[in-house]
């Protein structure tokens, strides 16, 4: 998301700036020599169109609703754009120390699989949550999921986070569908 | 509460580039809606019949017509400063301050941000369990800091890595610089083993 936001925001600085530049480049012309035509934008056909045109023509409804997307899109980029980075505690002072969401899941993933009777292990983490999800063909939910909980609390009792992230272990298991 | 400087280094800030981006979206959205809410005669029939460019607003315009060409002309400059301003900003890498030493006028010291990051990486790999490491200078020559990405290998004892670096690593490049205080962000990249292909 953040390289995104960072390319979407050149390009509307770049936009804007261009804007700018014609806006006041067309209106000092026109001020200069009111009897020449337009020098790069075409506005009085732009001017007639637009006195043509009603609020409630279909167009004008398409364009702003396309605006008003768009501009959604815009905001909800922006907001998902903010530092993913786990936080640990900082060893001394001025030294501060982060890993990545991705490292986390790792660790935890790595543990849970080289448990017993896992099968397999999806983990997903962020800075407030741990997801797992294991696979076991041999062990039901009710049995696997408690021993889970206490192994990744205690690794994660292990690793200095500044904030512990909350744990949550689903056990996909066919001895359950039974 | 503000950052220190050892953790505004962990990562490029990205807070104008998300205030700008937030600030056109909100516009876009509340312009589209506006135009969306006239054109569907929610603010009366007649309203929503008008033209777009409405004969009563070039009216008023075209009896203010001086103050409304400045006006325009100073907007198109200030908006052509700002974006150009953004631009630049946003394609600007981000910078790698040397470190000041001696700010004393004809006794001037200076390292290199390639050097003090170099000696540092070469530290920081000989810690067991470290697979990689890279070291760059962030921040801005009068408030420096380093930022030192650690890749460990997979089984790493991370306290045993920590309680290191900070007094191998960073107190050797404190001392060798004759610094007290080096704001560093350290990020560690955890398990990074190759990938192992399982029968």
């Amino acid at each position: 998301m953040r390289p995104l936001v960072r390319l979407l925001s050149t390009l509307l600085a770049l936009t804007v700036a261009a804007a700018g530049a014609l806006l006041a480049l067309e209106v000092g012309w026109h001020w200069w020599r009111p009897e020449s035509g337009p020098l790069l934008v075409p506005w009085p056909r732009w001017q007639a169109e637009l006195a043509s045109l009603g609020w409630d023509a279909y167009a004008v409804r398409v364009g702003a609703g396309v605006l008003a997307a768009a501009g959604l899109v815009l905001l909800l980029c922006a907001l998902g754009a903010g530092n993913r980075a786990i936080r640990l505690t900082d060893p001394a002072d001025e030294v501060s120390v982060s890993t990545s969401p991705r490292s986390l899941a790792r660790l935890v993933g790595l543990t849970v699989r080289a448990q017993d009777n896992v099968a397999g292990a999806t983990v997903t983490a962020s800075a407030r949550r741990v997801r797992v999800r294991a696979k076991s063909t041999l062990e039901t939910e009710g049995e696997l999921r408690p021993r889970l909980l206490a192994t990744v609390s205690a690794l994660l009792d292990d690793v200095p986070l500044v904030r512990r992230p909350k744990v949550s272990v689903v056990v996909d298991s066919p001895k359950d569908r039974r | 509460m503000s950052k220190s400087v050892a953790a505004k280094a962990l990562s490029r800030s990205y807070t104008g580039e998300r205030t700008w981006a937030f600030l056109v979206g909100l516009l876009a959205l509340a312009g589209g809606a506006l135009a969306l809410v006239v054109g569907f005669g929610l603010l009366g029939e007649f309203r929503g019949r008008r033209p777009l460019l409405d004969p009563m607003a070039l009216d008023w315009l075209g009896g203010h017509a001086t103050p409304a060409r400045i006006v325009a002309i100073v907007l198109g400059v200030l908006l052509l400063v700002l974006g150009l301003r953004g631009t630049l900003r946003s394609l600007r890498p981000e910078p790698r301050p040397d470190v000041d030493l001696d700010r004393t006028e004809g006794a001037e010291l200076v390292v290199t941000a390639a050097a003090i990051s170099g000696a540092v990486q070469a530290d920081a790999e000989q810690l067991d369990g470290v697979s990689r490491a890279r070291v760059r200078a962030v921040g801005s020559r009068t408030s420096p800091a380093l930022r030192v990405t650690l890749w460990l290998n997979e089984g790493t004892d991370l306290r045993s890595v920590w309680t290191e670096l900070d007094t191998r690593v960073l107190t050797r490049a404190r001392e060798s610089l004759g610094l007290d205080v080096l704001p560093t962000a350290v990020r560690l990249e955890l398990d990074t083993s190759a990938a192992k292909r399982v029968r």
